[in-house]
């Protein structure tokens, strides 16, 4: 009885340990997926503002230059552009997104900030997109930096605070 | 014939309205594709297509109908949609373009912009919020001109006279400058010739993206968007061709520019906006070129028989 005991106190205690460790985990990805896409979005803005390479093309060599899964947003998008079924830049843009967000780490704010890219993307003059390009980064300098300082507090108290809540767990059910 | 104008003008014009709209073609008659000149399409308005010197709509049935009122009317998500096909989503690739008022797509068709012009200083730097779109039909007319050319080219002196086509507007001016440059390129009737197409409008190559989009024939340069005087000039010292072909002078540099080209032994072939020779006389500037016996012939049109009715052609050599 004892053992079965100790077993399952081992159990509950590695599973909230566990789930700890992966929230913590969890915030320096995102963290680290905010700074892959503000990099995305300035290979992105070169693309569109000096080169003047067509949206689905500059997407796809964005998508080629960043990491995963930041680069779903980008070659979603620009598949969706390329087939040329009817869909606006902004659509696609909002596909990518909800596909990207099942495999990213980011918060809803910061996909909300993405959102707001759907009504700008392509539909301007260089000088527009220039503007808004740089106003996009500014925030997402901003969001980055708060998800370090999030990362910073939150990692410790994850990766200890669930085998603390496992321990609590398991003193309570003894 | 009605079958391939209708794959084409599906695949190259339609392909590019909204959803919607294009929808409403579905149903059209095959022949309706080969008269079809003119598609537009203006916010809260009627869709129009231009048959001839006529104006249809298309109701939501998709049934054509000269009473235009009951064509479905055009709401602004449909001008939005289309702008962005037209442009690949990507306005600030076409910058250029959209301050000319016009956006070329693959085949050499013209989508003529309507809506809010941005004015800097006193040039146009940007339309915006547009409201407003131009679908121009390009067709090629293959062999329309092959009648003119023995009036243009000089048999005995194995030389392209300096040609004026005029016409007022939408007579099949371009068309014919178009066919001209392809018969002389090929060297199908005359000599075969060095041909420099100075295309300040893109109408002429329908280029897209600098590639000439419509036949100009093997021999042929293409300076795309180009101002015609600067082109001209950039021809003679660069292209050595032995005829420059261009569209609606007008302007005094072009007539300077031609000047430079006749005394470089430069043939010139060019049209002009003008309904005969009296309104053609009237243009002060043409008239000290007619005076200087710089051209040697005009072929006048008009639609009087469909575009590209020959009216008249005067020689002056």
């Amino acid at each position: 009885m004892l053992l079965i005991k100790a077993l399952g106190g081992i159990c509950v205690i590695s599973a909230c340990g566990v789930w700890g460790l992966k929230a913590s985990r969890s915030l320096e990805r995102r963290r680290e997926q905010l700074k892959d896409l503000r990099m995305a979005m300035n290979f992105l803005e070169k693309e569109i503002t000096y080169m003047h390479t067509p949206l689905s093309l500059a997407l796809a060599r964005t998508a080629y230059y960043s990491e995963a899964p930041i680069s779903f947003l980008f070659e979603l998008s620009s598949r969706y552009l390329s087939e040329k079924k009817g869909l606006t830049g902004g659509e696609a843009w909002s596909k990518g997104i909800s596909f990207m967000r099942k495999h990213a780490d980011l918060k809803e704010k910061d996909i909300a900030l993405l959102k707001t890219a759907a009504q700008q993307l392509g539909m301007s003059d260089a000088s527009e997109q220039k503007k808004y390009f740089a106003l996009l980064q500014e925030q997402l300098k901003i969001l980055e930096e708060r998800a370090l300082q999030e990362a910073d507090k939150g990692q410790k108290i994850w990766s200890y605070g669930g085998f603390v809540l496992g321990f609590t767990v398991v003193l309570l059910l003894l | 014939m009605a079958l391939l104008d209708e794959l084409i003008v599906k695949k190259e014009v339609i392909s590019y309205l909204s959803p919607p709209i294009r929808e409403l073609f579905c149903c059209l008659k095959k022949d309706v594709y080969a008269q079809l000149e003119e598609i537009r399409l203006r916010c809260a308005q009627p869709v129009l297509l231009k048959i001839g010197d006529k104006d249809f709509s298309i109701d939501e049935q998709g049934q054509m109908n000269s009473s235009i009122n009951r064509g479905y009317r055009v709401s602004e998500d449909d001008i939005y949609r289309t702008v962005a096909a037209i442009s690949d989503n990507s306005l600030y690739a076409f910058e250029e373009d959209i301050k000319r008022g016009f956006i070329t797509v693959p085949g050499g068709h013209r989508v003529g912009l309507a809506g809010q012009v941005v004015m800097k200083g006193h040039e146009i730097c940007n339309i915006k919020d547009f409201s407003g779109l131009c679908f121009r039909i390009a067709r090629e007319v293959r062999d329309c001109a092959r009648p003119l050319l023995h009036h243009i080219c000089d048999s005995k002196k194995c030389r392209v006279k300096n040609t004026l086509i005029v016409s007022a507007p939408r007579c099949g001016k371009t068309t014919i400058l178009r066919d001209i440059a392809r018969l002389l390129s090929n060297g199908d009737i005359s000599r075969a010739c060095n041909i420099v197409v100075v295309d300040e409008r893109s109408e002429i190559a329908g280029s897209f993206r600098g590639i000439p989009q419509l036949d100009l024939g093997p021999r042929t340069d293409v300076l795309d968007s180009c101002p015609k005087a600067l082109g001209m000039i950039i021809a003679v010292r660069a292209l050595s061709p032995q005829v420059i072909i261009t569209d609606e002078i007008g302007r005094k540099e072009d007539v300077e520019a031609i000047q430079e080209c006749v005394n470089a032994g430069v043939a010139v072939v060019s049209s002009i906006h003008a309904g005969n020779l009296e309104e053609l006389q009237k243009k002060p500037l043409l008239k000290e070129l007619l005076s200087m016996g710089i051209f040697q012939c005009a072929i006048f049109l008009s639609r009087r028989k469909g575009p590209g009715t020959v009216e008249e052609i005067i020689r002056w050599d």
